[in-house]
């Protein structure tokens, strides 16, 4: 998909969904940051997710699709209970969108139905000049907000830092109950984050997910571990936007998505595996506001992140590799 | 099981600073603005300035208030971030704030605050260069358990820029000068900013400072930051601390007068400037740091920030001629020998062949392999 012309017009011939490119709009786009959040049922996790990420950002974007679980009367509750609803904006996209893998494959890019379709959409709703992709699973830490906050307003500094790619690495935090959680540190995994609104960044159609295009060469900036997690629930069915969780143990790509699937289930069958801490937080404060605000921003540095086994060049990383090249 | 790192500080008892939460004041502001008096009177008051501290000297006798190294820490980043201390270019800090996320230079900024709260709970910190790395103290703030709060001293910019010339000798110009004060208090009155939105765990607060208030009177000043800031040693300070601080102040510091039309600056780069000393101006008052003036920072920021590029698009050629002279230069400089070349041979011949290429590999000289 490129980002010529005005904007896109799905095959379905929903003209109300159309995608208008933003930078295309009268007025343009001002100085400032808007973290997106594509979200499906996350009212549980959102009143974590959302106060660091409304305090650190000058506009929140939340685009629905298809929750029944009350997440945009969370959404709109937890930014007015954070004095921060002048900040949030929220919007619906009506249409099914492919799970991850096979789906996604299947799919047109200009279908509406399409990941890099919904995608593309969503950023169009944007009015400022830089975005976050962010989930709706995902807290910052104190140190993680200001780092987005300062980085923020210094991407809108000038022409040049304004081209910018900042990637944000995650580790996941499996809750158990609200007082105790297992954090694992033992991937070192850093995605891409931060992009400029402009027609060099767009989303298109990658094998199991959508990818954001890119200008040759670009400028990208990585922020240190610790920053952000990613909550899992032990309760819940983390793999359901997957067509199919057995395809993790094949894709040299999915390294993130294979070890979540390792730990997950060696959690709920009882055992912590290497990488992963077990954290109990005092009593009376919620495991997540822990690991957040105290945990985390206090753990010695550098941050013990990433086993050997997982690193990309080791034996059986490259051995997957390999496998999946069919050598 | 892994338990809840250590946390600082238990009960507050008024009558012990060990007790106080740990806090530390940054002073911001450009140059001659009062910084130095500032961190000295919040010194007296008894907060600890991190030790050994820069000297004092004929521009400022009665000294600095600056750890010696913060100074250093500060001077090696800006080089690395290729900035200068009063440089003008918004792009400026989009480099020191690349430079800020490093994790190395978190650490060892955290590392050297962390030893200083072992001798207090409520460090000041104060450097003129301090404005380009406000996320990293911040950061280093959130790592030690402490709260960092802000004070931005403010003096009209007329004063600062000819207070620069006069004591610096600055050749630069005044309307450099006054470029430089521009983007330094635009952005570190946003870099500020960062937290006060929503209260979030590394909220504590800012205040900005008027020179002239504080010379005029450094005790209701002194106060109104202590309040703000909720200063534990300041809010509790003996009557010797008083005194002292009366002993330290001297109304006759101010000693610049001339107004900005004095400066003859470029029409926009006056308006601007104007504009932008008006809307800090109101920061200062009591209730006056509110989103209204926010949004207008925020619209001279942008306007700044165009300003500059429209000047930087219009004086590339000055550019162009500047690197072709390098250019030049380098090609006319005789080549430089290697440290290697000025040993003499009988030497280096003596050095065994295995200790001769790990000098080479540590030199990253390396010879390709034979073959």
């Amino acid at each position: 998909m490129s980002a010529t012309g005005s904007g896109i017009s799905n095959l379905e011939g929903h003209t109300d969904f159309d995608i208008v490119w933003p930078w295309t709009r009268p007025g343009g786009l001002r100085a400032g940051t808007t973290a997106v959040l594509r979200v499906k049922d996350e009212a549980r996790s959102l009143p974590w997710v959302l106060p660091p990420l409304l305090r650190a950002c000058d506009h929140v974007l939340v685009v629905d699709n298809g929750s029944t679980d009350g997440t945009p009367e969370v959404t709109a509750e937890t930014a007015a209970k954070a004095g921060l609803a002048d900040k949030l904006t929220q919007e619906t996209y009506p249409f099914s969108v492919a799970r991850a893998g096979a789906e996604h494959l299947a799919q047109p890019e200009r279908s509406v139905h399409s990941l890099a379709y919904f995608y593309n959409w969503c950023f169009a709703q944007v009015r400022t000049r830089y975005s976050w992709k962010w989930d709706g699973d995902m807290v910052l830490t104190t140190e993680g907000e200001v780092s987005i906050a300062d980085l923020g307003w210094q991407v809108a500094s000038g022409v040049q830092s304004a081209q910018s790619i900042i990637r944000v690495p995650r580790h996941g935090l499996y809750l158990e109950s609200d007082s105790k959680g297992y954090l694992d540190l033992g991937l070192r995994n850093a995605e891409e984050w931060g992009f400029p609104i402009g027609p060099d960044f767009v989303f298109t159609k990658a094998y199991e997910w959508e990818i954001r295009t890119t200008p040759d060469p670009v400028r990208s900036i990585g922020l240190p571990h610790g920053l952000c997690v990613e909550l899992k629930y032990l309760d819940g069915d983390e793999f359901a936007h997957w067509t199919d969780p057995a395809s993790f143990a094949t894709s040299y790509r999915n390294k993130r998505k294979r070890r979540e699937w390792t730990v997950y289930n060696a959690l709920l069958e009882g055992t912590v595996v290497p990488g992963v801490h077990e954290i109990t937080a005092p009593p009376g404060v919620h495991i997540v506001d822990f690991v957040t605000q105290e945990w985390l921003p206090r753990a010695p540095r550098p941050l013990e992140v990433g086993l050997p086994e997982l690193a990309p060049g080791s034996p059986a990383q490259l051995a997957l590799a390999r496998r999946e090249a069919g050598g | 099981m892994t338990t809840a790192p250590e946390q600082p500080g238990s009960e507050l008892s008024l009558t012990d600073p060990a007790t106080y939460p740990r806090k530390v004041l940054f002073v911001a502001g450009a140059g001659r603005s009062g910084t130095s008096t500032m961190a000295g009177l919040m010194r007296i008051m008894g907060l600890h300035v991190p030790q050994p501290e820069v000297v004092a000297d004929e521009t400022n006798p009665k000294g600095f208030g600056e750890p010696r190294w913060v100074v250093d820490h500060h001077d090696r980043l800006l080089k690395e971030a290729l900035v200068q201390v009063s440089d003008s270019r918004p792009e400026a800090w989009f480099e020191t704030g690349r430079v800020a996320t490093r994790e190395h230079e978190r650490i060892a900024t955290a590392e050297w605050l962390e030893s200083h709260f072992r001798v207090s709970t409520e460090l000041v910190v104060k450097d003129p260069r301090l404005g380009w790395f406000i996320g990293l103290w911040r950061v280093a703030a959130v790592r030690t358990g402490a709260t960092p709060v802000f004070a931005t001293m403010l003096r009209p910019p007329a004063e600062v820029v000819g207070s620069k010339q006069t004591y610096y000798a600055n050749r630069l110009g005044s309307a450099h000068l006054a470029a430089s004060w521009l983007n330094m208090m635009l952005h570190t009155e946003r870099g500020t900013r960062v937290g006060l939105d929503g209260g979030g765990v590394a909220a504590g607060g800012r205040v900005f400072v008027r020179y002239g208030d504080l010379l005029d009177d450094w005790v209701k000043t002194s106060m109104h930051v202590a309040e703000t800031l909720q200063l534990q040693h300041v809010l509790h300070a003996d009557s010797e601390q008083i005194r002292e601080g009366h002993r330290f102040v001297d109304p006759g510091l101010r000693r610049m007068s001339q107004t900005l039309a004095d400066l003859n600056l470029p029409k926009p780069l006056h308006e601007l400037t104007a504009s932008t000393w008006e809307e800090l101006n109101k920061l200062a008052d009591p209730g006056g740091d509110t989103p209204a003036v926010h949004e207008a920072l925020d619209q001279l920021r942008e306007a700044y920030v165009d300003l500059y590029e429209e000047a930087a698009a219009i004086s590339r050629s000055s550019v162009v001629a500047a690197e072709q002279r390098l250019k030049r230069q380098r090609a006319t400089a005789p080549a430089g020998r290697s440290a290697a070349d000025r040993i003499p041979h009988g030497v280096r011949a003596a050095v065994p062949p295995s200790v001769r290429r790990w000098l080479r590999k540590v030199a990253g000289r390396e010879r390709p392999a034979a073959g």
